[in-house]
């Protein structure tokens, strides 16, 4: 039990970390420059963007909540259940960031996620 | 879609590269005790090749975000789990099972298929255009 609510916090924090980073980033707005400077002001927009902190604090939140599970649940049972992170963040794009998800990208996903899986098994 | 690979596929190498370093020096100094561990590793330059590489890759990866899907984007850099595999394969001799070659199989193909939605969202994209146009 205490390792389900591990492992179902482990997914939405890390996919709620990538939607609040899309979120950030797509506030700073796309970045097309390749000139120093403008990267250097680029990347003092990334770090105040209160979105994309947030962000890196869920992923921080992912790393010790995996670290955590770690110290009595084995990497094998943790590791694949890791893989669903992909539908979660799938889903978060779809109805929080509005993205369109069509059938075909749909399928790529779950591939995707039985493939991870898979490479997780022994 | 062009510039998204560009940043993605040199994401995706510095991770996997970067987690063999990683992984070969923290080999190195495996046998120690664990407080002894992170001091140690430190002191080669290959711990910090590697450190370098996520740092860089997770850069990479937060900038395409900038302009591309999410939807795109995750299941684009599952591509490094496979990475991963075949160059642990490689380079660190490791023996992967029928298993892991059948998870890297099942990666590939899903990535394709993503790239194939991304494609024929450009070509949407392109005759909303042309549509415009004619207007």
């Amino acid at each position: 039990m205490k390792t389900a609510v591990l492992i179902t916090m482990i997914v939405l924090a890390d996919s709620a970390g990538d939607v609040l980073l899309t979120l950030g980033m797509k506030q700073v707005g796309e970045i097309s420059a390749i000139h120093p400077v403008a990267l250097l002001a680029i990347g003092r927009k990334v770090i105040t963007n209160r979105n994309f902190l947030f962000g890196l604090g869920f992923f921080a939140v992912t790393f010790f909540a995996f670290l955590i599970v770690l110290s009595w649940a084995d990497l094998s049972l943790v590791f694949p259940a890791k893989s669903l992170v992909y539908v979660a963040s799938t889903l978060g794009a779809k109805f929080i960031l509005g993205e369109i998800v069509t059938f075909e990208r749909w399928a790529g996903v779950s591939l995707v996620c039985v493939g991870v899986f898979l490479t997780s098994l022994p | 879609m062009k510039k998204t690979l560009a940043v993605l596929i040199p994401a995706v190498f510095a991770q996997a590269v970067g987690n063999v370093f990683l992984s070969m020096r923290m080999k190195e100094v495996g046998s120690s005790i664990w407080f002894d561990l992170l001091p140690r590793a430190i002191e080669s330059p290959t711990l910090w090749i590697g450190t370098v590489l996520l740092i860089v890759s997770f850069i990479l990866f937060a900038s395409s975000l900038s302009w591309a899907d999410l939807s795109f984007v995750i299941p684009a850099v599952s591509m490094e789990v496979a990475v991963n595999v075949i160059l642990a394969n490689y380079f660190l001799h490791e023996v992967i099972s029928l298993t892991r070659w059948a998870g890297v199989l099942f990666i590939s193909l899903g990535v394709i298929l993503v790239m194939r939605s991304e494609r024929y969202k450009v070509v949407e994209k392109r005759e909303d255009l042309r549509a415009y146009g004619r207007r």
